[in-house]
């Protein structure tokens, strides 16, 4: 058995699993966000049980719509508030930052566990070893009254991800010319395993951006291995790093990947830093090294969202925030913000945008005709300076950070 | 024929890749469900099919049909629209699951290009065939009967109730 079989084996109480196979996995975390727990909460109650399987392994966060732009949401929060208190579970509604990043601070979640989430990125968690599935309220509602969820094995690929970076090519840079390379439904119900020299010496937080994506390539799983052996798979990818350039997701799909040198010069009226594929520390810290020698240009909005309170802590401590309002960026409280089109920067049909978030899809950000370029916070943030689409290096030269 | 897993149904060809923000915009995420179907496929090609779609119309599509995020509002909407079943050549796991767990019928089968808007068509998903205007059948992906229990029982939910009923009587 490869990694990822080994801990479903074990989850679902078997000596061994194989591909195809319909197994019930016991779950260690269930979590959902103010979008996907109210749905998850109105079927949950239909399921006629007066507790959920396990009071400290249920677990909610506000981010999407918090604090509430309308009065939906704001219902959305009360409904949520007091399902948690009738039912003894952990709410952290107080805008402590994004649900897969508060998962990593605070679900006490270790190599092997099986995390389930109302929310695609769920697989985020892949980057410290867990077996994250995204699923939908019904499937979450279910979870929490059994504590289990059904998959069918799926078939695992390696993606082994070989040398160094060159400068100005960062872990988003990877993960977007993956997507680019096999597609947005590239891995549908598959796994992935990612290991290789690159990854043994990634930190923490490049492995969470590039798991955060792998849904974007369609994958069931995602799971950074710690080994150089992990066991058979159905198919071996490897990717030399260093044959990479800066890239782009242009409009309309995180699959159609460019250099960012075939779209330069594009002028940009919108920048968005955070999310929880590109919000944590180390993101923010190489947009305020741009910040800190060069201003926001006239024309551009430049948001910053971080991933959470310890990052925005940090960032505080480390006097990032006020390089960051100093260059004229609107530094935000922690959560999605105009990642989904939710609020706090929604764009216009003629609005151009750079964000480092994770999907550019029609609308996604407002109306349907903005379009929407991925890219890395280094990439964004220079984008920002000079109110257009340049490499890394352009507005402020690269080997500072 | 079982007629519980039988759909006849007026066509509505889309295209490749209809991600969840096409068929339900983040915007209305939050928005109460009785007022999802209004913002079905809003962010599409055709945003005013809420107004147009007829109850057992049939959505068909190409390949990676529901990509993106795990809303399941976006299934939601469409079922609350009237929409009767969806046909792609591919879908999005998320959304696959959703759409099955909420009792919304969809099969994988490769009828886009054999069909036009308007065409009446009818899904057997116990068969896993859709018969098409001129009698012409095209064989699908017959779903798991694991699956087609849950679309017949109207979703996952009442299949957890009885589950979690027996457990307790046992």
């Amino acid at each position: 058995m490869n990694e990822i079989e080994k801990y479903l084996a074990r989850a679902a109480g078997r000596e061994n699993v194989r591909v195809g196979q319909d197994i019930t996995i016991n779950i260690d975390l269930a979590v959902a966000h103010d979008v996907t727990a109210p749905m998850a909460i109105s079927q949950f109650e239909k399921i006629g049980v007066n507790r959920v399987f396990n009071q400290k392994k249920v677990m909610f966060v506000f981010d999407h719509v918090f604090p509430a732009p309308t009065i939906p949401a704001r219902h959305n929060h009360r409904q949520i508030m007091e399902f948690a208190d009738k039912y003894k579970v952990r709410c952290f509604g107080k805008g402590e930052g994004v649900i897969h990043q508060i998962v990593a601070e605070e679900g006490g979640l270790s190599r092997g566990s099986m995390l389930i989430g109302a929310d695609s990125h769920t697989c985020t968690a892949g980057a410290y070893g867990v077996l994250a599935f995204g699923v939908g309220s019904t499937e979450l509602a279910a979870a929490m009254a059994t504590g289990t969820l059904d998959i069918e094995v799926p078939p695992v690929q390696l993606i082994r991800l070989e040398g160094e970076t060159s400068p100005g090519v960062y872990a988003k840079d990877i993960i977007l010319h993956l997507i680019g390379k096999f597609g947005t439904d590239g891995f549908t119900d598959q796994g992935i395993i990612f290991a290789g020299s690159w990854v043994t010496s990634a930190d923490i937080e490049e492995k969470m951006t590039i798991s955060n994506m792998a849904i974007e390539m369609g994958a069931m799983l995602s799971y950074f291995s710690e080994s150089e052996e992990v066991g058979p798979v159905s198919k071996t990818q490897r990717i030399e790093v260093n044959t990479l350039v800066p890239v782009m997701a242009c409009p309309h799909s995180p699959g159609n990947v460019k250099p960012i040198a075939d779209v330069l010069n594009m002028p940009i009226n919108q920048v968005v830093i955070g999310s929880c594929t590109n919000g944590r520390i180390s993101d923010m810290r190489v947009a305020a090294e741009v910040f800190s020698k060069g201003n926001v240009h006239p024309k551009v909005t430049c948001i910053a969202l971080p991933a959470s309170n310890k990052v925005a802590q940090i960032m505080e401590s480390e006097g990032l925030t006020r390089i960051m309002r100093e260059a004229g960026v609107t530094v935000m409280n922690s959560g999605c913000g105009p990642c989904y089109g939710g609020h706090m920067g929604i764009v216009t049909a003629d609005d151009v945008v750079v964000a480092t978030t994770n999907r550019n899809f029609p609308g996604r950000m407002g109306a349907k005709e903005a379009n929407i370029y991925l890219a890395s916070p280094r990439a964004a943030a220079e984008a920002a300076v000079c109110g257009k689409i340049v490499l890394p290096g352009t507005a402020v030269p690269l080997g500072g950070e | 024929m079982d007629s519980k897993l039988t759909f006849r149904g007026r066509v509505w060809c889309l295209g490749d890749n209809i991600d969840t923000d096409q068929i339900l915009p983040g915007y209305a995420m939050a928005y109460p469900q009785a007022q999802l179907k209004c913002y079905a496929l809003a962010g599409s090609a055709i945003p005013d099919f809420a107004q147009r779609v007829k109850a057992g119309d049939i959505i068909v599509a190409g390949n990676n049909f529901g990509a993106g995020s795990s809303r399941e509002q976006a299934p939601v909407a469409l079922k609350e629209a009237g929409v009767g079943a969806v046909i792609a050549q591919s879908f999005a796991r998320i959304f696959r699951r959703n759409s099955i767990n909420i009792g919304l019928p969809i099969m994988c089968a490769d009828i886009i290009g054999k069909v036009k808007d308007g065409d009446e068509i009818i899904l057997d998903l116990a068969a896993g065939e859709v018969s098409l205007a001129d009698k012409i059948v095209i064989k699908g992906q017959r779903p798991g009967d694991n699956v087609l229990t849950i679309l017949e029982a109207g979703g996952l939910i009442p299949k957890v109730r009885q589950q979690m009923q027996q457990a307790r009587e046992e």
